[in-house]
């Protein structure tokens, strides 16, 4: 499967067609240009550029309707949200709330009260598992969802039927049950024309989009491997509390527990491997894992992988993700080309380099934060009806990380159709906020058998 | 002369102009009526005479659907317009009249017209999906959900009526759903035998299964020496089937019979897995456990409505099959097994080195069709002993319509494929020793040997030495369940298997 899926690619046959007559009508008729490169040896091989379709990337969104936001999951990152939609343009707000913490809700009520004089009434404050379905029977127009990714399909799901425009946390599930569900709700978005981002922010940050355009216009050759690695210091985890029930407590260590986050080579590392199948234009169809779990506080993760990729050509991709404090660290990525390389990271200078490690090119920063124009670009989609919907490229981007994840747990190549033929679902079958037995017979996987 | 209906013609020019219009128009017109009139459901229904096509239309859900829209015969029928729709509807009308004028409608098969395999010929994807635009309304279910997904993934395979054949006819035997009471006769059997048979020597015995009322006859197939496989210059032969080699198979027990529906189900019974086993990670190392894990329950009509009893039990992956064997030899306390391909062709044989173990060539059979009723082409012969695809009437048959081959078995060159336990490879005999004695064939492979043609095989096709194989990709292609079933096969309604007992110490060798 490509990353243009079905009705994406529809779309850009459509897209191309009104540009041909576009250029038709200004008697251009006798010019063939195809629209050669802007850099690189055009022609001196087979290069073949790819269309790319970038969001619009305004520095703030552009003025209509007002649009009510309901946040889902009210911790550090759903209050980000929250802000960052805010902060994208104007007549832009929240209506209402919903986490299945009490304490979260008053947090981002206050905090949201305070820095953006924006009152969400308590009767649109909701609590509990079901606390979601309310948020979006809110009166609101887009649903922010920001809890742990294992409740992302149902919720994401509930938001499309609800026809809501969505803005939603990479990883977009945590197992493949769950990955098909959110691919599902997202060809059914596409029918309904909603619009979705999905928290991919690098796919939202100028640094690297000119450098795409620039790897498109054949700066660096054909790419032939990549490396990405998100290797850093220990996350954070939360030691259990004498008044919380062990429901509670998972949740609030969610980034440790494999059914909540999908072990951290989905929850953090999926940015990177995103990048690599963004970049190559397709996604990894197999993966053969290392893992183990050395340092890790709580919960039943991993604390770092290695994994090798392979797509269907025979490219590959070398993934290594690690959260260990006191080790060498970096987070970037590394694209091989035939003429020369290029790296990217979301903080310092995006580089293309020749083989003796001379700059070519180099790209910085733009001064709008990613986490605002991700959301500037979903409000601009809806105000300007600009067809956007991320959620079945991260689908397939999250599916690719547990793939790795699946890999290194057994020590078993496992392929992507593999993966989205399982009926791997992780975690209890219902959610109750109390004691339900799951951490007395969680384990650490270990791969392979003790015997020959 | 000329040059005054010239200047006329100019002086007119108008009215000529007018006049050619609107004969163009009316040609138009007239040609969309007649388009139009010839595509009604009542003009279909003068040709179509089989009654049940418009009751069970009319029980469909593309009869009464939910908005009120009703869906006519070229609908489905035909392809779109613009997309072939004319020339498809010559040739249908063509076929149609024909079929009216020359042929009785009490001739066809219309059961077997109703098949998968028949209606992709009848049905058009491009039509389905022409009003169908959107694979996913909101309304869909979550079973719906998962196999469109499945769908837009191997669009090019697949078919709409893949999964959704009965939508434009109503049947009321069709399932799409896991089939939980598949097979369940109800109440406990009354009869059921205590003990299995004890056997002392080498010659045909009945089986008598434990605590079921299941027994069937197992004939002792003698040792000896044959040159398995064809000579290159016998008629239908496939390369695969050389070159020939003499091979020794020691003695052997083997079913007078394909397994049957009752004796799998007892199978299927006893040992019927409720939950699913799956190969991805917590349950992917478990491994070895005592007792015998069956069936999970099928998805659909394994038996596809034929009915059960005696038929061949089809559609049992191989995994199934062999599975199958172990819990009867766990039953029996004997040594039961899927067959190699040298006791299987040994038997089949029956001590003949001929195309079949009956008199006649291949072409004989198969030049039935116009030509042999001209030249007095017979099938009487084969007949008698092969349900093959010019007498099956598009499905298995009961084992008592044939008659056994020189061993007293039944059914060996038709009306059901049957495993064996080879490897499958295409030069397999090529890398046998001459005088090999009981080979089992190449050590590894993807595939497993399947033998012995089916319902649906040309007499070319039922040869001794045919050879073919499983493709387990191909024969599950339409489950829609994740992961697919490891039992049952979505796609092989023609795959059945048949069981060896070993001739050993527990079955009185010495």
């Amino acid at each position: 499967m490509s990353e243009n899926n079905f009705s994406r690619r529809k779309f850009l046959a459509g897209a191309a067609a009104v540009g041909a007559a576009g250029a038709m009508g200004v008697g251009t008729l006798s010019s063939c240009s195809t629209g050669g490169s802007s850099s690189g040896a055009a022609g001196n091989y087979d290069y073949e550029k790819r269309e790319l379709n970038h969001p619009p990337l305004r520095d703030t969104a552009p003025d209509g309707q007002e649009l009510k936001a309901g946040i889902i999951g009210c911790g550090g990152r759903g209050s980000g949200a929250a802000m960052n939609f805010i902060d994208a343009g104007p007549n832009l707000t929240v209506v209402a709330l919903g986490d299945v913490f009490q304490d979260r809700v008053d947090d981002l009520q206050h905090k949201l009260n305070e820095q953006k004089g924006v009152e969400v009434a308590d009767e649109n404050c909701f609590v509990g598992f079901d606390a979601y379905q309310k948020v979006i029977d809110a009166g609101v127009d887009v649903i922010i969802l920001a809890t742990p990714p294992k409740f992302r399909p149902e919720q994401f799901e509930a938001a499309v039927k609800a026809r809501k425009h969505v803005f939603m946390e990479k990883p977009v599930a945590s197992d493949p049950v769950g990955i098909r569900q959110v691919i599902a709700a997202s060809k059914m978005a596409d029918s309904l024309g909603l619009k979705v981002v999905t928290g991919t922010q690098r796919r939202h940050q100028h640094k690297y989009i000119n450098l795409l355009n620039e790897v498109n216009n054949n700066a660096i050759g054909e790419i032939v491997s990549a490396d990405v690695y998100w290797n850093g210091g220990q996350l954070w985890y939360r030691t259990n509390q004498p008044d919380w029930s062990e429901m509670e407590w998972m949740i609030r260590d969610w980034v440790n527990w494999c059914w909540l986050s999908g072990d951290h080579i989905v929850e953090q590392h999926v940015h990177n491997i995103d990048v690599a199948y963004w970049y190559m234009g397709k996604h990894p169809i197999k993966a053969l894992g290392f893992g183990s779990r050395q340092r890790r506080v709580t919960g039943d993760q991993y604390d770092n992988f290695a994994v090798d990729l392979v797509l269907d050509d025979g490219r590959k991709v070398l993934s290594t993700c690690r959260q260990i404090n006191g080790c060498t660290n970096g987070v970037y990525e590394l694209f091989h080309g035939t003429k020369a390389m290029a790296t990217s990271s979301q903080g310092g200078t995006a580089r293309i380099f020749d083989a003796q490690g001379n700059d070519i090119s180099t790209f910085e920063d733009h001064e709008t934060s990613p986490y605002v124009q991700e959301h500037i670009d979903l409000v601009t989609c809806i105000r300007e009806n600009i067809p956007i919907n991320e959620a079945e490229t991260t689908a397939i981007s999250t599916m690719v990380a547990i793939m790795g994840r699946v890999s290194a747990y057994t020590g078993k190549e496992v392929t992507f159709e593999e993966m989205m033929n399982s009926d791997l679902k992780l975690g209890p079958d219902t959610y109750i906020m109390g004691d339900i037995g799951y951490i007395e017979n969680a384990e650490v996987p270990v791969p392979g058998t003790k015997d020959r | 002369m000329r040059k005054k209906i010239g200047n006329f013609l100019r002086k007119r020019l108008l009215l000529v102009l007018i006049i050619g219009f609107a004969i163009g128009l009316l040609f138009t017109i007239y040609t969309n009526k007649a388009l139009e009139y010839t595509s009604t459901n009542e003009s279909c229904a003068m040709c179509h005479v089989h009654p049940h096509v418009f009751d069970s239309w009319k029980l469909s859900d593309h009869y009464d659907t939910e908005s009120g829209v009703r869906i006519g015969c070229v609908e489905c029928h035909l392809p779109p317009k613009g997309e072939g729709y004319l020339p498809e509807k010559i040739e249908a009308a063509a076929r149609d009249i024909y079929g009216l004028v020359f042929k009785d409608s009490a001739d066809y098969n219309w059961e077997q017209k109703s098949t998968l395999e028949y209606a992709k010929k009848h049905v058009f994807k491009a039509s389905c999906v022409g009003c169908h635009e959107n694979l996913f309304p909101l309304t869909l279910t979550k079973e719906g959900q998962d196999a469109h997904l499945y769908y837009t993934q191997n669009e090019e395979e697949l078919r709409c009526i893949n999964c959704h054949l009965h939508v434009g006819h109503y049947d009321p035997n069709a399932l799409h759903a896991v089939n939980v009471e598949f097979g369940s006769t109800g109440g406990a059997p009354e009869d059921v035998f205590t003990e299995p048979a004890e056997v002392i020597t080498h010659e045909d015995y009945t089986e008598t299964v434990p605590n079921t009322t299941i027994s069937f006859n197992m004939k002792a197939i003698p040792g000896g020496t044959f040159a398995i496989g064809s000579p290159e210059d016998e008629q239908f032969r496939d390369p695969d089937e050389g070159p020939q080699k003499q091979v020794q198979v020691s003695p052997f027990f083997m079913a007078e019979i394909e397994v049957t529906w009752d004796e799998f189900l007892a199978f299927y019974s006893a040992t019927a897995a409720e939950g699913r086993s799956t190969d991805t990670e917590g349950s992917r190392t478990e491994d070895g456990v005592d007792a015998i894990s069956g069936p999970t329950p099928p998805y659909g009509q394994p038996d596809q409505n034929w009915g059960l009893g005696d038929r061949p039990a089809i559609t049992m992956s191989y995994h199934a099959a062999e599975t199958y064997c172990k819990w009867l030899s766990q039953v029996t306390g004997k040594t039961y097994r899927l067959p190699t391909e040298a006791e299987w062709e040994f038997a089949a044989r029956g001590g003949t080195q001929t195309p079949y173990f009956f008199e006649g060539r291949p072409k004989d059979f198969t030049e039935k069709g116009f030509l042999g009723s001209l030249f007095g082409g017979t099938s009487d012969v084969i007949d008698n002993y092969v349900v093959y695809q010019a007498n099956s009437e598009a499905k298995t048959q009961e084992p008592d319509v044939v008659e056994p081959n020189p061993y007293g078995l039944k059914n060996m060159l038709g009306n059901a494929l049957e495993y064996c336990s080879d490897w499958y490879a295409e030069d397999a005999y090529e890398q046998l020793s001459d005088g090999a004695t009981n080979p089992k064939g190449p050590a590894t492979g993807e595939e497993h040997v399947v033998r012995g043609g089916s319902f649906k095989s040309p007499a070319g096709e039922v040869r001794s030495a045919e050879r073919d194989y499983t493709r387990t990709e191909e024969w599950l292609k339409t489950d829609p369940q994740m992961p697919k079933s490891m039992w049952w096969l979505s796609d092989a309604n023609n795959i059945s298997f048949r069981v060896v007992c070993e001739f050993d110490e527990k079955t009185g060798k010495k």
